[in-house]
């Protein structure tokens, strides 16, 4: 069974700035991942820059194919299942959200209300496929918020943070 | 700042939009209604373009008296085929953020980054705080090297 790979949208988004994103998730697979997001990242990966690049594209026409470009390589491995897209089950973890709802918003001091939907999710999704398959979960972000907001729940779920190795560093534009 | 050329090109190739700028060029820190009275134009048209051209920095205001008083902003334009050419050459989301949010703007960014490192807010609270999308705030740190 392949190891599950929950990754956070920065990886995903400079990755396919650097055009490198196809290459990433391929060596991934090759060394037995299974890439995985959640559904809220997948709408923040595809909609929120394709708006943004609607809104600049006759100002800043070579800006914006070029975040159209990072969101077709997104979508394409999407398509192609190097990256699957998980839905939460809200009704079995809607007390896990809400703790890392309270979590989040006491690490910035911000009402709950206002938290995003990326990160609960991305959490949520880490202990959901833990509680499913009862194996390691591998983790991949840049985002030490994040990490730290995902520690209070380790006691709940057995993950690992890997980080992008240096051969993905150095691809930097 | 390319993109902020294009900006005041846009606001003042109206011309009513630049008799305005010139009236405040000339007569500074009018309201909006004595504007309207001078220039002739019905004030919710008076309004909607201060809006306009306080969003673009070509004008900015203050209350004095109760009264919002409108000035010209100093800006000068530099239009030739090598200036032209550079807007739809240098761009990138941090010259966007950066024409967007001005001086300020990119104090805060400095302040929410080194926040965001030090890993004392999310990356979504960060991009949620400086008003911005989450995948303009990922390219920011990856512009400024600050995600590697």
């Amino acid at each position: 069974m392949s190891k599950k790979l929950v990754v956070n949208s920065s990886v995903l988004i400079a990755l396919s700035r650097r055009g490198t994103l196809e290459q990433y998730l391929k060596q991934k697979t090759d060394e037995g991942y299974e890439v995985l997001i959640p559904k809220a990242i997948a709408r923040e990966l595809l909609d929120d820059p394709k708006r943004l690049a609607r809104k600049i594209r006759k100002m800043s026409p070579t800006l914006a194919s070029k975040i159209i470009q990072s969101v077709d390589a997104i979508d394409a491995a999407i398509e192609h299942e190097l990256i699957r897209v998980e839905t939460i089950n809200y009704r079995k973890y809607s007390r896990v959200v809400d703790n890392v709802r309270r979590q989040l918003s006491q690490l910035e001091a911000k009402p709950e209300h206002a938290i995003k939907k990326g990160d609960p999710e991305l959490i949520v999704l880490i202990i959901q496929l833990y509680d499913k398959f009862k194996e390691k979960i591998f983790v991949s972000t840049e985002d030490k918020g994040l990490l730290r907001a995902i520690k209070p729940f380790s006691d709940k779920v057995e993950y690992e943070v890997i980080e992008m190795t240096p051969v993905w560093r150095r691809y930097h534009i | 700042m390319p993109e902020r050329t294009v900006f005041i090109l846009k606001e003042v190739g109206n011309p009513n939009k630049a008799r305005i700028v010139a009236h405040l060029a000339k007569h500074k820190g009018e309201a909006a209604e004595d504007l309207g009275k001078h220039l002739g134009y019905p004030l919710p048209t008076v309004y909607k373009y201060l809006r306009e051209l306080e969003a673009a920095r070509v004008v900015k205001s203050e209350i004095r008296n109760r009264t919002r008083l409108y000035y010209p902003s100093d800006f000068k334009l530099e239009v030739s085929p090598r200036s032209l050419m550079e807007i739809f050459e240098e761009q990138s989301i941090f010259s966007l953020y950066k024409t967007r949010f001005g001086a300020d703007g990119m104090k805060r960014l400095e302040e929410v980054t080194e926040k965001a490192k030090a890993g004392k807010m999310t990356f979504r609270q960060a991009a949620s705080t400086l008003g911005i999308t989450y995948y303009e705030f990922v390219s920011l740190m990856d512009e400024t090297g600050a995600i590697q």
